[in-house]
């Protein structure tokens, strides 16, 4: 798992995960709610922009993980296009009808759907799952059961995943997935051993933890801090400012100029 | 009730009790028997306790009973009319994978000052102090635990325990997931620390703590106490249960196979009073095995003839040339030109991590490979021919023998394998498309003669291995060993001439371990060759004809042990004659 280790520590890095979700949650319902294509445009490309600036990855990475944005723009963007209502025809053939306002709407559930991902991306790059569970346990009073119980979990993924190929191989070596084998069978196949070996192995991890004396009742400390400082400000700022110039540039500087897209545009 | 109690519980000599219970009776649901039948025993305070015992005796539970875990935190029927639990106990468990909650090793033993509530200004230093007790000496403690080795992770696992500053230590085969150096180090660490403390051990392998253990308690198949005393005592007395019960001493290996000149059958123990229990007393692969191996006659094998004859003795099942296995696009084992003859035994070895089991992918076709192996004398060019290719003529038994199950019933396991290789014969039978679609379409429902041929051959296989009573059972159902048996029937029931194992010895007690080099020993008589990775350097230097070792990504040496070929066919044929 060495590919998701950041190269530098930003603001967002160490901003405190209990306040940065907040935040990221109220970014992402004002991305919801952004009905003017000149907004989302503007809020695609910020965040696009901040995701490559903040998110402590070299722009290649960035980039890979980014390259999923194009299929969910192409994917969000075409259903609308191409079969949307509108009444000022430019194409049309069978049921497809391509329309300026369907055209329009299209590109803006696009862009949002762009902002969006800029934003999940940019939280779950700048977020280890350990940090954010410390917050969350100590900041919003998470039960830790649930707490260790999810970074147990994580620790048992990758695991999980070799046993998948492990299957996968063996398989191959029995002689399944061709002949009588038909794929109807092959949920069965797989779910039969990944999931016994996953249940004891949870349970062995889960008694191990008992032992090591993991009493949800009992008050406790925390290896790592969750304090509130000036990075979390930063962050703040960073956010917010960016989430600002998109809506400013968006009145200032439209590109298309088009009213709100869920009445005529 | 016939508890052979060699001394008294020594409350004498102790001044305290640590743990004990008196007339323990314990049922697992589900079970018919009661796994403990008013079983009484008393642990001192500071004694160094040893539990032995064949498999599925109930050793770990026992363990989990004294440690106060049975049944505060895992439920299991049990009544005791007395139980005393030690004040702090802390665990090692057997797999180094399943003790860790958190992805760091600083993380995870913060964890149990967190559950202390250590205060957090303490817990560094903490750290490092449990590290360096257990030898673990980390320049910086956050590490991802997965990059640690095996043995590492069970050192920082009795690091974690320390932390909990337990009077008691319960260690629950804590080293039989381990390889040689890994298991040397964590022993030399419970050693260090445990000066001072009580220990009870299960263990499989007493060859690491047989000298420093101060007492033994000797368990039954049944669960009851067959004896209990002084370690040397035990070790002395009873040497011929510890065989039985497949128990790792030092001198397993010398007497099961002598110092490379006896047979095995040979070195079977043939003193009068312990033959009815010999190794045999569960029906080991050798016991069921018949004297002349496995023949092709009786196997019904359609292209057995040209690998088993002594004229093909010179002609290699398998051969490599500029072989390398790839992994994205880079080499991951790299082979010059190595060949497998029929009767070899070739021991792979190697450090972890080195290339072995994807040396065996390779071979299998499921990797992708460049450079040249043939199989028989076949040259296949591509991943999917050479994966044809391999699947007619080599078998592959996996570490953990679940993965390859594939039907509900152990019978099913066996004549799974028999019925698609039929269909396969039959798809590289058929002439034309169409043709071959009503041919299949026909032969889709086996006419109920080649079904019960099918599993009649089925049925001779199992019983083969020792398996035949268990025909209509749930392969999940079987014990660790059956398992791997059933594994390796349903692998070669087709007679392939190739046997690629993957660490077959791995885990196993000494009684499974030997079941299945017997097994090889016989496979080898019959004309096959087994290729196995494996870290017990014993079987490299007693039964292997060649060792191949693996390092780097490269196969660095294949050098020949001096054991021939057909010794394995000789002695057997002395031991048929017999």
């Amino acid at each position: 798992m060495k590919f998701f280790e950041p190269s530098r520590e930003t603001w967002l890095h160490r901003a405190n995960p209990a306040l940065k979700l907040p935040l990221f949650v109220v970014l992402f319902v004002l991305t919801v709610l952004t009905h003017r294509i000149d907004a989302s445009f503007y809020l695609a490309c910020a965040f696009l922009l901040l995701l490559f600036c903040a998110s402590g990855y070299p722009p290649w990475k960035t980039a890979l993980l980014a390259s999923g944005f194009a299929l969910a723009f192409a994917s969000a963007s075409l259903t609308m296009i191409l079969f949307g209502k509108g009444s000022e025809i430019w194409w049309s053939l069978g049921p497809v009808s391509i329309s300026e306002e369907s055209f329009y709407r299209g590109l803006h559930v696009g862009f949002r759907s762009i902002a969006f991902g800029s934003q999940g991306l940019l939280l779950v790059l700048t977020t280890s799952s350990t940090g954010l569970f410390y917050a969350l346990m100590q900041r919003l009073k998470l039960s830790p059961k649930y707490a260790y119980s999810f970074m147990a979990s994580i620790r048992l993924m990758p695991m999980a995943l070799e046993e998948l190929r492990i299957r996968r191989d063996a398989l191959a070596v029995r002689g399944t997935g061709r002949g009588s084998f038909s794929l109807m069978r092959l949920p069965e196949l797989y779910a039969l051993p990944l999931l016994a070996q996953s249940i004891r192995r949870a349970q062995r991890t889960a008694l191990a933890m008992e032992v090591k004396r993991f009493d949800t009742g009992k008050t406790r400390t925390y290896f790592y801090a969750s304090p509130i400082t000036w990075n979390d400000f930063a962050a703040f700022l960073l956010l917010a400012g960016t989430a600002a110039a998109a809506l400013l540039l968006a009145n200032g500087l439209p590109v298309f100029g088009l009213g709100d897209m869920r009445m005529d545009p | 009730m016939e508890n052979r109690i060699e001394s008294p519980p020594r409350a004498s000599d102790a001044p305290s009790i640590a743990a004990g219970v008196e007339n323990l009776r314990l049922k697992f649901p589900g079970s018919h028997d009661l796994l403990f039948r008013d079983l009484s025993l008393q642990i001192g305070q500071g004694e160094k306790v040893l539990l032995l015992g064949p498999s599925g005796c109930g050793k770990s539970t026992l363990l989990q009973v004294l440690g106060g875990i049975i049944p505060r935190v895992t439920e299991v029927p049990m009544k005791a009319d007395k139980l005393t639990v030690p004040e702090s106990i802390g665990i090692v468990f057997q797999d180094p994978d399943t003790q860790f909650c958190m992805p760091y090793v600083d993380e995870e033993l913060a964890f149990v000052l967190e559950n202390l509530a250590v205060p957090r200004e303490n817990m560094r230093g903490r750290i490092e102090a449990a590290l360096h007790e257990v030898g673990l000496d980390l320049s910086d403690a956050h590490v991802p635990i997965a990059s640690l080795s095996q043995g590492m992770k069970q050192r920082l696992a009795l690091a974690s325990v320390l932390l909990l500053e337990p009077d008691t230590l319960l260690l629950d085969e804590p080293s039989a997931l381990l390889d040689p150096e890994g298991r040397r180090t964590i022993w030399e660490a419970v050693r260090r620390v445990c000066r001072q403390k009580t220990v009870i051990i299960v263990e499989h392998r007493i060859e690491e703590v047989q000298d420093w253990v101060d007492r033994v308690l000797l368990f039954a198949d049944d669960g009851s106490l067959l004896a209990d005393g002084a370690a040397d005592l035990i070790f002395g007395r009873y040497r011929a249960d510890l065989l039985r019960y497949g128990i790792w001493y030092p001198e397993a290996w010398s007497e099961a196979y002598g110092d490379g000149e006896r047979s095995v059958k040979e070195a079977l123990p043939v003193n009068g009073e312990l033959k009815p229990s010999g190794r045999s007393c569960e029906p080991t692969a050798l016991a069921a095995l018949p004297g002349a191996g496995i023949s092709s006659a009786n196997l019904e094998a359609p292209e057995s003839e040209s690998w088993n004859t002594p004229a093909a003795a010179s002609e290699p099942l398998l051969r490599l040339e500029n072989f390398r296995v790839l992994r994205g696009g880079k080499t991951v084992c790299a082979a010059e030109s190595a060949a497998v003859h029929p009767g070899d035994l070739i021991a792979l070895t190697g450090p972890n991590g080195a290339g072995k089991s994807s040396l065996l992918l390779g071979l299998m076709g499921l990797l992708p490979h460049e450079g040249s192996c043939e199989y028989a004398g076949s040259r296949p060019s591509g991943r999917r021919e050479l994966r044809d290719a391999a699947a007619k003529h080599a078998a592959f038994v996996f570490q953990n023998p679940e993965f390859q199950f594939v039907t509900n019933r152990v019978l099913d396991e066996v004549a799974f394998t028999l019925r698609s290789e039929a269909e396969a014969l039959l798809r590289a039978s058929r002439t034309g498309a169409f043709a071959g679609w009503i041919e299949r379409r026909r032969r889709a429902r086996p006419d109920a003669e080649t079904e019960a041929a099918t599993v009649r051959r089925s049925q001779a296989c199992l019983d083969r291995f020792g398996l035949g009573d268990y025909a209509e059972r749930h392969p999940y159902l079987l014990s660790l060993g059956q398992k791997r048996r059933l594994s390796v029937a349903s692998a070669i029931v087709s007679d392939k001439p190739i046997l690629l194992l993957d660490e077959p010895t791995f885990g196993q007690d000494a009684r499974n371990a030997f079941a299945i080099l017997d097994l090889c020993e016989r496979l080898r008589a019959s004309g096959h060759a087994v290729l196995m990775i494996t870290h017990e350097m014993e079987i490299a230097e007693r039964l292997a004809t060649g060792i191949w070792t693996v390092e780097n990504g490269k196969l660095s040496s294949v050098r020949a042990t001096g054991r021939s070929r057909d010794d394995a066919i000789r002695l057997s044929e002395r031991g048929g004659a017999r």
